[in-house]
């Protein structure tokens, strides 16, 4: 079996400073609308129009692609929470009757306590 | 009997960026690049009217500087050279002039050509000659990523031909869609390279199916476990950044990233895939470049079967409306799998197009709808059955080859 050796790129290779590419450029408008569509307490504090270098565009694409899965996660989480139970009129109503009731009881109860004294 | 589509069980699409066919392979003998240097089709004039020839002098970067134009009408000039009659056919002869418009250097404008020696690509080219070379796999649109990009998720790109894609709603759904929506359910998975470089393909299908979406990480995690989709479709790192553990240079190899990470990056999708014996002898790989990035290639697109979308002469800018009739310039192209025998050059025309199009018809059978364009094109894997025709089969051999290369 043969086994080939793959050389690596130099370390000068690496830079965050790069201008951003036309590539790039469109991702970040393409996340931008992306963000715009998200509620707002997803919104970053970045500005895209601002960006100019990769790492700076890195770091919007970072922030908004979490903050897009982050949305769905947040809104799969609230779909899986079981809704509270609504109670229906009949339910309603007896629950009226039996805060009257209650009401009802106390008072006599305090009318009796003031008797005793 | 077809043991190797037997056994195939996923497919994986490695899209690389913006590099032309001659330039990564086009010094490998025997397989359509540029094997007679001398030969006119090499040469381009510049705008002294100079003929230049192609070099084997390309560099991993600074050599490209500023990015060679790619949007719709450099790439009309880059193929038909500046001719715009009706009957017009593809010469190949405008590569130096397009580039020489971004920086009016005649010097610098020539490196256009430029391609490199094989020893310089030992990853690209070992898998060019190991597996499967597909000499004539074209862009699906002589324009920019997103669009071409489209093609391969879609079949289409809706009728643009620029980089501002919005489909949403569209008449035809995405490969992940159509799987993952089948009965019996089909898994897939869109692997981008982390968060801080995310996807190309952000306006649909991140926005609205977030879930089809994993990490670099992932996916080789998904490798070494033995959980690999059906089909997986893998973006590279778009850009340098810093992460927690470092630095992560881009390896796209879109200039003017250097193209050793990507073959680094290559060659770490091929390691993880044969790490795994059950995965390799399952699975079978393409890589792919989405375009030429404006990068000389001397073989002329062909026509095709047109979309059923025109792009406006105002969408184009070139003065004449597109109904996507021919494809875009060649870029480089490997399959690669254990069943297929060490050499194989296949001469039939694909496109972006052909990955939905192999994928839908080798997971789910008969699909539809889907656009005319993935309708008309070819298929990489023929769908498994009683009749496979032998003659197109690439996974052809009986046996499973054991002298595969490794990389490290």
């Amino acid at each position: 079996m043969t086994v080939i050796k793959v050389p690596r790129p130099p370390k000068s290779a690496y830079d965050p400073t790069r201008p951003i590419s036309a590539l790039l450029k469109m991702q970040v408008e393409h996340l931008y609308e992306a963000e715009a569509r998200l509620p707002s307490r997803y919104w970053t504090e970045i500005y895209p129009n601002a960006i100019k270098t990769e790492g700076e565009a890195a770091e919007y694409i970072r922030a908004v692609t979490e903050a897009i899965h982050n949305a769905h996660a947040d809104a799969a989480q609230r779909r899986a929470k079981p809704a509270k139970k609504r109670k229906g009129v009949t339910e309603i109503a007896a629950v009226a009757d039996e805060r009257a009731e209650r009401k009802r009881k106390n008072r006599s109860r305090a009318s009796a306590k003031k008797k005793k004294r | 009997m077809a043991p190797g589509l037997d056994a195939l069980k996923h497919i994986v699409v490695l899209m690389m960026e913006n590099r032309s066919f001659d330039h990564m392979l086009g010094d490998v003998p025997g397989i359509g690049g540029i094997d007679d240097p001398a030969a006119a089709a090499y040469f381009n004039p510049d705008t002294t009217g100079a003929q230049v020839k192609a070099q084997a002098l390309a560099e991993f970067q600074s050599q490209l500087q500023p990015d060679p134009d790619h949007h719709f009408p450099a790439v009309d000039l880059q193929i038909f050279g500046g001719n715009t009659a009706a009957d017009r056919q593809p010469s190949m002869q405008g590569f130096v002039k397009s580039y020489y418009n971004q920086q009016r250097n005649v010097g610098h404008s020539q490196k256009i050509l430029y391609y490199f020696p094989k020893e310089k690509l030992p990853v690209l080219t070992t898998l060019a000659t190991e597996f499967a070379v597909l000499n004539r796999w074209f862009a699906s649109i002589p324009g920019p990523t997103i669009c071409n990009r489209a093609f391969a998720h879609y079949g289409t790109s809706f009728g643009r031909v620029d980089m501002n894609l919005l489909y949403i709603n569209e008449p035809f759904k995405s490969i992940y869609d159509r799987l993952v929506g089948a009965t019996p359910k089909h898994t897939s998975k869109l692997y981008y390279y982390d968060t801080a470089s995310s996807t190309m393909e952000i306006t649909n299908l991140l926005q609205h199916q977030p879930e089809v979406f994993g990490t670099f990480d992932q996916f080789l995690k998904d490798c070494e476990t033995g959980n690999l989709p059906d089909y997986s479709f893998v973006e590279p790192n778009y850009n340098d950044h810093q992460t927690d553990v470092g630095e992560e240079a881009a390896n796209d190899q879109h200039p003017d990233h250097h193209v050793q990470a990507g073959e680094m990056f290559i060659a770490s999708v091929y390691n993880a895939i044969k790490g795994n014996d059950d995965l390799w002898k399952s699975t079978a790989l393409l890589i792919v470049y989405d375009e030429h990035g404006g990068i000389f290639d001397h073989v002329k697109p062909p026509a095709c079967v047109p979309d059923q979308f025109t792009a406006s002469a105002n969408a184009t800018g070139t003065g004449m409306a597109f109904a996507f009739d021919r494809l875009g310039v060649r870029v480089p192209a490997i399959l690669v799998s254990p069943w297929i025998p060490k050499g194989k050059v296949v001469d039939r025309v694909f496109d972006h197009a052909s990955i939905p199009g192999t994928v839908t018809k080798f997971f789910l059978g008969d699909y539809s709808p889907r656009s005319p364009r993935e309708i008309n094109a070819d298929v990489f894997i023929e769908p498994n059955g009683p009749a496979v025709d032998a003659t197109r089969n690439l996974l052809s051999l009986d046996v499973m080859r054991t002298d595969c290369p490794d990389f490290e």
